[in-house]
């Protein structure tokens, strides 16, 4: 009985939207606002919208007119002034926490996230991530600012997001990223690639096929191990960063961020999440889970992502320690029978 | 026949060099201990009073080192004469030496090597002394000074093996360098006193009861 008057109450609501909005424009979807705002010999510069970059938001799925609704079948001819629904229609929550920092006094919404480009932070890389921060706060400027305090600070920058350690989110977990060797040089750095040079690298299998082998979409270690001994991926690397899993723009710095074993601490609850992000054709990414605790593995799982106290190796560990007992054994062994034949050396 | 001499066996450079090494390595191996292990070890304060410290001692190390390195060789100029085994030293000193340490020391004999300043160290000891001099300690100080320097080095370290395999190499060279210790340690102790030895790396001369003398030194009397 509940459930019909449900469906009545929907039908109704649907009716009353059909009526707010002109008819010529219901049938109106993005791809028909694209084929002139996704077209640069149609549109400025200000006004074009890449539709692949725009089809992979979130904001893709509601439609161009859910939030400029005032726009009319006239258009572009009649109302010049589109209207724009505002971040905090939706974003209510996100854009209060905002407000209250003080970054509020100088950027709103819109002057870090496009909403025609703005992806879910599950669909980036994780370095992509300070392309916002970076605007304003220049990488050389922030290494001297925290250099003052924070041991290799140059290594956290170019290393983490700057959100990581600057909001409140207590959760973490590491996302590997495929580099690619930029020359020929010995010590050529390993750079983020864009998905086309993965593709050709990997041809028809697909990306993700580089490192999952059975094509399973999970990364196990055996297949990061793998991946990382074969002589044929010689300029393909990982690297490791570490993201926050929930999002929030409170932007502040908790205290624990200021000791370094809220991430320099190891135990079995630590550090064992992790994801591959594979880059897509439209430039975002898709996140494939990884083994638990891959990432602590001693050498061929994640070669280059260490953290020190953190990512330390169990086997390791048993052997620096078998090394350090036989430094024991001359001592004990020796003292001992130095003990019981001290006689022979009373003369 | 029976004397009651002392031998100037340790000059004032390398006995400061000896002690500034001794608390930089104990230094490394408790900060090091505390880096490893965070949530077992707090000895040194903060995480990142541990950091520095390590860092800083490393640094000191491997100055100290080079110190020593270039004291030895350009100025003492006997780096090889005192740390690289001769051809005696291998094909009968090492066997002589290791049947006095493991036999024919419980039976009361003499310890068949007497330093002089020449020849301070017994065939064990050189061989000892070159791996850890010439292999370990360098290698520890080139790991420790890339891991200190990650992102302008990260090119080379990439070519390596990535960082955990230089973490690893590190860790396991200052394991190497840790069971050396307790050893080092424990062989001073087998002078003619306990003290003997760790006494002559303080004031510089050794003293000595009734040892045959070195023929080949100027009437000095070594001992073990």
């Amino acid at each position: 009985m509940n459930h019909s008057y449900d469906s009545k109450l929907l039908f109704a609501a649907f009716l009353g939207a059909l009526l707010l909005v002109p008819c010529a424009l219901a049938a109106m979807d993005s791809d028909y606002c694209l084929m002139c705002h996704g077209d640069a010999d149609m549109v400025n510069a200000e006004l074009l919208i890449v539709p692949t970059t725009f089809d992979t938001t979130a904001h893709a799925v509601l439609g161009c007119v859910v939030c400029h609704d005032t726009i009319g079948d006239d258009h572009p001819s009649g109302v010049s002034e589109l209207s724009r629904a505002t971040c905090l229609d939706c974003h209510d929550t996100l854009g209060q926490e905002y407000l209250m920092t003080d970054h509020a006094n100088y950027a709103i919404c819109g002057d870090c996230h496009n909403p025609h480009e703005a992806r879910a932070m599950k669909a980036m890389a994780g370095y992509d991530m300070n392309d916002k921060c970076i605007r304003c706060h220049d990488s050389q400027t922030m290494v001297d600012v925290h250099k003052v305090w924070l041991p290799q600070a140059d290594l956290h920058i170019a290393k983490l997001p700057c959100i990581t350690c600057h909001t409140g989110s207590e959760g973490y977990e590491i996302v590997l990223n495929i580099v690619v060797r930029q020359d020929d040089r010995f010590f050529s750095r390993f750079e983020l690639p864009e998905y086309q040079i993965l593709k050709e690298i990997s041809g028809d299998a697909g990306i993700l096929s580089l490192i999952d082998t059975n094509g399973d979409n999970f990364i196990a270690l055996t297949e990061l191990r793998r991946f990382n001994r074969n002589p044929a991926y010689r300029n393909l690397r990982l690297e490791g960063t570490l993201v926050p899993s929930d999002v929030s723009h409170d932007l502040k710095t908790l205290d624990n961020r200021y000791d370094c074993t809220f991430c320099h601490i190891s135990g079995p609850k630590s550090l064992q999440t992790s994801f591959l992000a594979i880059p897509n054709r439209d430039g975002g990414y898709q996140r494939v889970t990884v083994e638990q605790g891959a990432v602590l593995d001693a050498l061929y799982g994640t070669p280059d992502f260490y953290m020190v106290g953190t990512t330390r190796s169990a086997s390791m560990n048993i052997l620096g320690l078998l090394i350090i007992s036989a430094g024991l054994v001359m001592p004990i062994g020796h003292g001992l029978l130095r003990f019981l034949t001290r006689k022979n050396r009373q003369h | 026949m029976a004397e009651n001499t002392k031998i100037y066996l340790q000059p004032t450079p390398v006995r400061i060099w000896h002690w500034l090494n001794a608390f930089g390595i104990v230094t490394l191996t408790v900060s090091g201990a505390q880096i490893r292990f965070p949530e077992y070890i707090s000895l040194l304060g903060s995480y990142k009073s541990a950091i520095y410290l390590h860092n800083t001692a490393g640094f000191v190390v491997a100055i100290s080192f080079t110190l020593w390195f270039f004291y030895y060789v350009f100025i003492a100029r006997s780096m090889a004469n005192l740390y690289v085994p001769k051809v005696e030293d291998l094909k009968t000193g090492l066997l002589r030496q290791a049947k006095f340490y493991f036999l024919t020391y419980f039976l009361g004999w003499e310890n068949p090597h007497h330093p002089t300043p020449r020849n301070k160290f017994n065939p064990m000891q050189k061989s000892a002394y070159l791996a850890i001099m010439f292999v370990l300690m360098p290698l520890v100080s080139l790991t420790g000074i890339f891991m200190t320097n990650v992102e302008p080095l990260r090119g080379v370290i990439v070519m390596m093996g990535g960082m955990k395999i230089l973490m690893s190499v590190h860790f396991l060279l200052a394991c190497c360098l840790i069971a050396f210790l307790p050893t080092h340690v424990y062989l001073t102790t087998l002078g003619h006193t306990p003290m003997e030895h760790i006494k002559t790396m303080w004031t510089g001369w050794e003293e000595n009861g009734n040892d045959v003398p070195d023929h080949k030194e100027n009437g000095t009397v070594p001992s073990h």
